[in-house]
């Protein structure tokens, strides 16, 4: 599973990082760092992160 | 570069205290901080949006309890467990579990509901031409919203509405003094929220409560102390907030009212309208934090156990970062922070997002000419802002 983040909307609130640790941080600089090739087992986690992001600036991509 | 000594200094206690003022406005332009009595305060929008999401930086009102002599019962129960003090994996584990059941997706199909109850707030008080717009919309408005969320019957608005503005003075200066008032009313809130909790659980369903009684992650679930806890601190957050915010929106619109008319025109524009007035005109003057270590930041030595003031109505009209300022539905703006941010960003932001961006268009297409008429009342610009009492007169349209 794909996930991209728009640079253009993250206003790096770190909301993320909450739904799924293991997907997104945000680093010391304060800026969301996240993995793009996402194992499946990680979905429900990888959902509810973009569901929360408050500038839903967070897709997946399927099938890639 | 100011040092601490020379930034300029507001009483932020002080009634008279203004965001909108001159004062503030000069001092933005000279630094981008300010000392209050209260620590403090950041003026400007890019420091804003960094502090707010700084990890070296708590939330700061988990104290707020013993700086008023509380230090037991009731209220510090409730107030110390909500997700609004937590912080790190304690904080983290609520708001997973409670983050699903406010997803836009859920949300959106309440669009349809939180219209039709602008309708008929507004065939209440349209043909007469004239309102007080706090008690004939802002406040049935917010509250309505809250009882089709939770579940609660529609009619009971004006018990929920008087306790959440019971719960309310636990923010005031004289916390010590309605401790008792507060804490009846958090025991009332609780009696509503265990009776719907232990419905859902007899009777789960697809709604908001059922949502968050059937929340489970890896096997772990709120329990029902923690449950009823979080409804009682969304019924706190969610409608004083919501009916300040639709008074405030009012005003800046009586002020800007060419972008009234064309929003009277482009219900497209409610969500934008929802944006722009929380840029420029937001109920939560300022958030608060705390230094959990010592750090300097852009030149300024920032001591551990400091209070940071963010200002979010004066980053908001920030000219360095806005360099025309005024509400503009058609413009392109950096999101404003009148939700907070970071790991504390408002919980509940989509609903209000949607239920005042179902209101805003409503009101602007069939109250056209609106102006103040009479005395308004208005709480100060300190904390949460927004009218007490606000008396419109207009022209009516169907």
């Amino acid at each position: 599973m794909k996930v991209y983040v728009d640079r253009n909307l993250c206003d790096n609130h770190g909301q993320c990082a909450i739904s799924a640790p293991a997907v997104f941080r945000i680093n010391s600089e304060g800026i969301l760092e996240y993995e793009d090739d996402v194992d499946g087992s990680r979905r429900n986690d990888v959902e509810d992160a973009v569901d929360v992001c408050p500038v839903q600036a967070i897709f997946i991509r399927d099938g890639e | 570069m100011c040092t601490l000594e020379s930034a300029p200094f507001f009483d932020i206690s002080d009634p008279a205290f203004a965001m909108h003022s001159d004062a503030v406005r000069s001092a933005r332009a000279q630094s981008w901080f300010a000392r209050t009595n209260y620590g403090v305060a950041v003026l400007r929008y890019n420091e804003v949006s960094r502090l707010l999401k700084d990890q070296r930086l708590k939330q700061g009102s988990a104290q707020w309890p013993e700086h008023n002599g509380v230090h037991s019962g009731l209220f510090y129960d409730w107030w110390t467990k909500n997700l609004l003090v937590l912080e790190g994996e304690d904080h983290h584990r609520i708001r997973r579990l409670l983050n699903p059941a406010f997803s836009p997706r859920h949300i959106e199909p309440l669009n349809a509901r939180f219209t039709a109850l602008a309708e008929e707030l507004a065939d209440g008080f349209i043909e007469a031409g004239e309102c007080e717009f706090v008690r004939d919309f802002a406040e049935p408005y917010a509250t309505r919203v809250l009882c089709i969320l939770l579940g609660i019957p529609e009619s009971e608005w004006p018990t929920i509405a008087r306790l959440a503005s019971t719960v309310g003075l636990a923010l005031g200066v004289h916390l010590r003094r309605d401790l008792e008032q507060v804490e009846g009313a958090i025991h009332e809130l609780y009696l509503y929220a265990e009776a719907l909790i232990a419905d859902r659980h007899a009777n789960p369903g697809e709604d908001f409560i059922s949502r968050l009684v059937l929340a489970n992650r890896e096997g772990d679930s709120l329990s029902d102390a923690e449950l009823r806890n979080a409804i009682v601190l969304l019924i706190f957050g969610g409608m004083d907030t919501t009916r300040n915010q639709l008074g405030l929106a009012m005003q800046s619109f009586i002020h800007n009212s060419e972008q009234w008319d064309l929003l009277a025109g482009r219900p497209d524009l409610g969500r934008k309208a929802v944006e722009e007035v929380m840029r420029t005109n937001p109920t939560t003057t300022w958030v608060t934090r705390e230094a959990i270590e010592d750090f300097t930041y852009n030149g300024l030595d920032i001591a551990r156990g400091t209070t940071v003031h963010l200002f979010t109505q004066v980053s908001g009209t920030d000219p360095l970062a806005f360099p025309d300022p005024e509400i503009d539905l058609l413009g392109e703006h950096a999101p404003h922070y009148g939700f907070g941010g970071g790991v504390h960003h408002c919980l509940g932001h989509f609903v209000a997002r949607a239920d005042m961006a179902a209101a805003l268009p409503l009101l602007a297409r069939r109250m056209r000419n609106v102006r103040v008429d009479g005395a308004a009342e208005w709480m100060p610009d300190s904390g949460n802002t927004g009218p007490v009492r606000l008396p419109l007169r207009f022209t009516p349209a169907p």
